[in-house]
């Protein structure tokens, strides 16, 4: 068994191993959760270790590194030839970054769960379920195998919020769960269609193996998605685009895009901190890791033409978000929609299809991964203390809590892209990579460069606001002496989990080679197979 | 001394830059428990000590370390020394260190003084690594450094709510030029792919031959990029429309507008304007010119009838700075950067005293009980004969301010008005405003602080009874000294050795910049005449109007005007503070009611369908198969009587179907 | 002179009444009675046709074979109410509803 194997089913074992321990030591189920994350943790670290950056991925077996490849179904189905299913995981440039934040993250969020007191075992049990089925969408390489971890994710933070969320839980849950799998259902329709287009060229028989997808050369011809000579269309639009176009759907709604991106709010606000901070750290940027591992790379075609449109999605996505986030009144609300702004330029780096603007991208994928989920921390230690979130019900925090409002703040500055952390190189490269994409020809406009600038711009104000607003000034709050006693500055496990989280923003802003060294010959390749359609 | 003279510039001038982070990591860590500020105090001790010895006409030189790549572009952290970077570090440090003895006796007790070291030393980390930078990305990176070192010491004390509100716009609109900055980043880079400094504006560089590259931009984008970066330049250095969040910036300590929001900080936009010269076309530099010029005179006329005392520095200030950024406009900016230097010398001394001036009557109001501002020049008078010596070295530095001969203000101002002078004629035309809008702001630079001093050290204490409950002293020696240094750099000496002509300063002769037009040797004489005898004249009148109470000041409503500052922080925030929020609550309640609204409308019309279906389901569907199950119950509970135990109706029953029987056979 | 008709009249009205008797009485009794009617009726029309068989005397024959017949049933029938009577304590057909379902 490989690493990346072992990666993924250490949590499975975990949940097994909290399902078959008996209620009465229930207070175990934590440690184990810890252990296993932590665990993975480290062996998401030594693969990091391990990793070789100059390998370039996307398109190759070859670029690939921890491949592990298993036959895993065969049927022969007569007239429609051999079912292919491989049990086929590798990793790359771009997903190896994404793995680190996401056991990073998973680390933390079950530190902050370290209070959750409601059935405790079916809580940590779906939270390691859900850590495999995390680390499995970024692995696989297989698209059947992607599938089945895409639907599988769902289902623990289904429950997950649901039972354990705030007062319109079970709303936000189904809301949650219905706007994921409105995108899934149309990719799986996708992905068998995909499937009766490709041939893997080794054996002659159909593939769901996504390395084969992004060849041209394995398209049947005459297939639904043949790249060449395709005739097929979907009211009147050719059927790759609509491909395309449906998949992208499916992910944007997962980073979210405006106006995709209503289920993000109901459900940061009503899931628990934890995993409002598994949420904002790791599933907005599945959407991402998609859009660029499938979206992109099996249908660069498609791609390029439809990319105009989906920079000005992320141009809108910036500047809406940032504009709800102003009007906000609940703290977490107004991070979550700060999310929607942050996650836009995502969006706008990848529509650029310059290395810079994917990898600015990229970047901010992952500092938007370590500081939202700082932020949403810290939302939740002010919640736990007093179960009230409302700023305007809060000023002049930062006497009764110093160290708290000192963190916030630099996770708040952080955010809003000054230099030294991460956010700032996310940020800035995605801009610069808009500004140029012109000239390389990728159709985006250099105004959409401009306008995500103002997003920025924008970003400073609703942080700055609610800066001033809630932890300035002479202390005033709503609960009045009451409040004040509970609002108690950060304890020492709170410290440990928010500290590494600012703590590498700010590495990540100083040394943003740890990441860009990882992903650049990727990201080149990435952009490569993409222009070759320009 | 071995050590040291082998040492190399680079990593003397890196040892300059990291020291004071060194403090700033100490204070962080240490935290409340490192009062003193020592720390920060030796380690910008020795930056200005290395910068002085690293200090003036070097050949430039600069080093590179590879940062990070993307793809196959990389990038890099480097340190750049020529004239004006030299020249730049020299001046921070040396401003910072008064600064930072003074601080030790103006902020003597705070209870955040932990804090207040900590920021200072951030503070001058990133303002010398600024000045040094090697390429652009990195001098934005420090350029929005300093912003953030600004805000944390504008709201040091967070608990007043005006200095929270104050650092908040300060950051903000600094914001607005940093995205300028950026947009120039991105065009720069797009043009040329490279952030490198000396590459770019070095003689013959980069920047000069915009429209040679390969895949060139259009000359549009040339203006673009140089509007950009003057949109930086203006936030930065306060200019107008962007200079409101200057005078709200003295929130903070004093000490701290002393150093950021008058000596260095704020300079830092004419540094970058001067750095990124050669990209500045003819448009934009007259965009600068006009700019400038407008800033210049509108923060003059509001500092005549300001009352705060540091709120009149601060807008001489934006007016200083609007000289500058004139001088960079016409293109002499060396001239623009001597400006910067002097300047900052004198600024500074006037915040400092004007400081240690609030420190005593903050003191004295305290000591006495009275209700009454004591930033407000009409509460103070006569203070000449408790502080004296305060009063001459405010005095020295108001003088280099209004541009008195024999002060490095003159050499400066002179320098900058002649040249505007010079290039209006080799213009022409309505040109000519410039120079005359520039020596009437200066007039009035003169007045204005001509009526601070007075208002200040002259007349007659306005508490003048009071004196018997609480004394007024001379500020301590740990203020005088800082201050007595910097007014040594407010005379002609440290900068020429001929106090009436700037040309043979020796900031400008290393500079040596050829300006685009003619020398004219009459206004060399004629100018600094009228701007003296101007000045001089303008003291007559402060002093008749404000000592002698000849005539009462009208409140007119050019007084309002000048007062309300314009009303700009009024026109804001109706115009875009009171818009943006609508916008976004507008935005809000769309996504609430609209998206949203679709999203839920969408989920309610599938509830009200799937209703629907099931009601056709339950009723029709499900009705059929039930129909056929009633007919063969009915049916079978019509028969079901029949069935009755009753023998007779059995009988009878059978005989009816005998009957019917045969009756059938008969009938058929 | 009695013809057939006129037999077979009264052959029909003895069973109609023996009918009713059977059809409407509550009586168990009365519907034994009833049916003894009825079979007289056959009896007669035995008798009657009876005429038509003079080699034989078949109608007669039958008739004295039903009669011996009728005697046994009304013993059997008797016998039968005596116990529907032991266990209902009633005769009365309405009140006796054991087959019904």
């Amino acid at each position: 068994m490989g690493i990346l194997s072992i990666l993924l089913l250490l949590p499975l074992f975990a949940c097994l191993l909290i399902l078959a321990i008996p209620s009465s030591y229930r207070n175990s189920y934590k440690y184990i959760a810890l252990g296993f994350a932590f665990l993975q943790f480290l062996v998401s670290g030594y693969l990091y270790w391990q990793f070789d950056g100059s390998q370039t991925g996307i398109n190759s077996v070859s670029g690939y590194q921890f491949v592990e490849q298993l036959p895993w179904l065969r049927l022969d189905l007569g007239s429609l030839g051999q079912l292919e299913i491989d049990y086929f995981i590798g990793i790359d440039g771009i997903s190896m970054p994404l793995i680190l934040l996401s056991t990073i993250v998973m680390l933390m969020a079950i530190g902050a769960s370290w209070n959750i007191s409601k059935s405790l075992k079916g809580y940590f049990a779906l939270m390691m379920l859900l850590s495999t089925a995390i680390i499995g969408i970024f692995v696989a390489l297989d698209f059947f195998l992607f599938y089945i971890f895409y639907e599988v994710m769902l289902l623990p933070l289904y429950f997950l919020i649901g039972i354990w969320g705030g007062a319109r839980r079970e709303y936000a849950a189904i809301k949650f769960f219905i706007y994921t799998l409105f995108g899934s259902v149309f990719m799986l329709l996708v992905m068998v269609g995909l499937y009766f287009s490709v041939i893997n060229p080794d054996t002659g028989a159909h593939t769901f193996n996504m390395l084969h997808m992004m060849n041209p050369a394995n398209y049947v011809d005459g297939s639904f998605f043949a790249t060449a000579a395709n005739s097929f269309d979907v009211f009147g639009i050719p059927a790759r685009m609509v491909g395309f176009i449906i998949l992208f759907i499916a992910f944007a709604i997962k980073i979210p895009i405006v106006p995709l991106h209503t289920w993000l709010p109901d459900a940061h606000v009503e899931a628990p901190t934890p995993v409002s901070i598994i949420l904002a750290g790791i599933l907005l940027k599945i959407g991402g890791y998609g859009i660029i591992r499938i979206c992109y790379s099996v249908f660069p075609d498609a791609a390029v033409q439809a990319n105009w449109w989906i920079g000005l999605i992320g141009v809108v996505s910036i500047i809406y978000g940032a504009l709800n986030a102003l009007a906000q009144k609940d703290l977490k609300r107004m991070i979550a929609y700060s999310s929607v702004s942050h996650m836009g330029f995502v969006t706008l780096g990848i529509a650029s299809m310059t290395v810079e603007g994917i990898s600015g991208a990229m970047f901010q994928m992952v500092s938007h991964g370590f500081l939202s989920a700082a932020l949403f921390f810290m939302v939740g230690v002010i919640y736990d203390r007093v179960h009230d979130r409302y700023i305007y019900n809060f000023r002049g925090l930062a006497t009764l809590m110093p160290k708290f409002t000192a963190y916030l703040a630099i996770a708040f500055f952080a955010s809003l892209g000054l230099p030294g952390f991460s956010a700032f190189i996310g940020e800035a490269f995605v801009i610069i990579g808009t500004f140029n994409a012109e000239l390389v020809g990728t159709g985006i406009s250099r105004w959409m460069a401009l306008a995500g600038s103002i997003g920025i711009l924008l970003s400073a104000v609703y942080f700055l606001w609610t800066l001033q607003r809630m932890f300035f000034g002479q202390t005033r709050l709503k609960g009045g002496e009451e409040w004040a006693v509970a609002l108690t500055d950060l304890s020492k496990r709170e410290q440990l989990i928010l500290f590494p989280t600012i703590a590498l923003s700010l590495l990540l802003g100083i040394m943003p080679s740890l990441v860009f060294d990882q992903m650049n010959a990727a990201v080149v390749n990435l952009v490569a197979l993409v222009s070759t359609h320009l | 001394m071995d050590f040291l003279t082998n040492i190399s510039p680079i990593s003397c001038s890196l040892l300059v830059v990291l020291l004071p982070f060194l403090a700033f990591l100490y204070q962080a860590i240490v935290g409340r428990k490192a009062r003193s500020g020592n720390v920060s105090l030796v380690a910008i001790s020795l930056s200005a000590i290395l910068s002085i010895y690293l200090f003036w006409n070097q050949s430039p030189i600069e080093s590179n370390i590879e940062w990070f790549r993307i793809g196959d572009k990389r990038f890099f952290l480097g340190i750049l020394l020529n004239n004006t970077t030299l020249l730049m570090q020299a001046l921070v440090s040396i401003v910072a260190l008064p600064v930072h003895i003074y601080s030790k006796a103006y902020m003597k007790g705070d209870s955040g003084i932990h804090r207040y070291w900590m920021y200072l030393s951030l503070f001058c980390f990133a303002m010398l690594g600024l000045v040094v930078s090697s390429n652009l990305l990195q001098l934005y990176i420090f350029w929005e450094l300093v912003g953030f070192a600004s805000y944390l010491l504008i709201g040091f004390w967070f608990t007043k709510e005006s200095a929270a509100q104050a650092n908040k716009k300060a950051f903000i609109i600094n914001r607005i030029g940093d995205l300028g900055f950026l947009i120039g980043l991105a065009i720069v880079y797009a043009q040329f792919g490279t952030f490198n400094i000396v590459e770019l504006f070095a003689v013959n560089g980069l920047a000069e031959n915009w429209f040679s590259q390969v895949n060139s931009l259009s000359g549009t984008w040339l203006t673009v990029a140089g509007c950009a970066f003057f949109l930086g330049a203006m936030a930065k250095s306060a200019q107008f429309p962007l200079h409101v969040w200057l005078p709200d910036a003295m929130e903070g300590p004093t000490s701290v507008s002393s150093l950021i929001h008058a000596a260095t900080m704020v300079a830092a936009g004419v540094f970058l304007l001067a750095t990124v010269f050669p990209l500045l076309n003819e448009t934009v530099l007259l965009i600068i010119a006009i700019i400038g010029t407008t800033t210049a005179l509108l923060a003059a006329f509001f500092a005549l009838t300001q009352n705060d005392i540091k709120k009149i520095l601060a807008f001489s200030t934006i007016s200083q700075l609007g000289f500058m950024v004139v001088g960079i406009g016409i293109g002499a900016w060396d001239a623009a950067l001597f400006h910067l230097t002097t300047h900052a010398f004198f600024k500074c001394l006037l915040f400092l005293a004007a400081g240690a001036v609030i420190h005593e009557m903050a003191h004295f109001k305290h000591e006495t009980n009275l209700d009454f501002d004591p930033q407000d020049i009409n509460f103070m008078g006569g203070l000449k004969n408790y502080m004296p010596k305060t009063a001459l070295l405010m005095g020295i530095a108001s003088l280099a301010l209004a541009g008195f001969p024999l002060t490095s203000g003159f050499l400066s101002k002179d320098a900058l008005v002649i040249s505007t002078f010079e290039w209006a004629v080799a213009k022409g035309g309505l040109y000519y405003a410039f120079p005359i809008i520039l020596i009437a702001v200066s007039l009035m630079t003169s007045f204005y602080i001509g009526r601070l001093i007075l208002k200040t050290f002259f007349g007659d204490f306005a508490f003048a009874k009071n004196l018997k409950a609480a004394k007024i002293h001379e500020a301590s020696k740990t203020m005088i000294y800082p201050m007595a240094f910097l007014a040594l750099f407010c005379l002609f000496i440290v900068f020429s050795w001929n106090p009436i002509s700037y040309h043979l300063s020796w900031v400008l002769k290393e500079f040596n910049l050829t300006y685009t037009f003619e020398e004219i040797h009459s206004l060399h004489i004629l100018i600094p005449v009228i701007l003296t005898v101007g000045s001089l004249l303008m003291w007559w009148i402060g002093y008749q109007l404000y000592i002698q109470k000849k005539q009462q000041v009208k409140q007119n409503a050019l007084f309002r005007f000048s007062f309300n500052q314009g009303y700009l922080n009024e026109f804001y925030a109706k115009t875009i503070i009171k818009p943006t929020l609508l916008l976004a609550n507008f935005s809000y309640w769309f996504d609430r009611t609209i998206i949203d609204g679709l999203v839920d409308l969408l989920s309610k019309i599938t509830v009200a369908l799937s209703n629907l279906f099931a009601w056709v389901d339950k009723y029709i569907v499900d009705g059929i198969v039930n129909a056929f199950g009633s007919i063969a119950y009915g049916t079978g509970n019509l028969l079901r009587w029949v069935q009755n135990g009753r023998l007779q109706s059995y009988l009878g029953f059978a005989f009816t179907m005998v009957l019917l029987g045969l009756i059938y056979l008969i009938v058929i | 002179m009695i013809t057939l008709t006129h037999c077979l009249v009264v052959s029909a009205c003895i069973f109609c009444i023996g009918l009713y008797a059977v059809l409407a009485k509550r009586n168990a009794i009365m519907v034994l009675v009833g049916i003894e009617l009825m079979i007289n009726a056959a009896i007669l029309n035995f008798v009657a046709f009876g005429k038509y068989d003079e080699s034989n005397y078949g109608g007669q024959i039958f008739a004295l074979f039903a009669i011996v017949l009728a005697a046994a049933a009304v013993a059997v029938g008797l016998a039968i109410i005596l116990n529907v009577y032991r266990k209902n304590k009633t005769i009365n057909l309405d009140d006796i509803t054991d087959l019904r379902d």
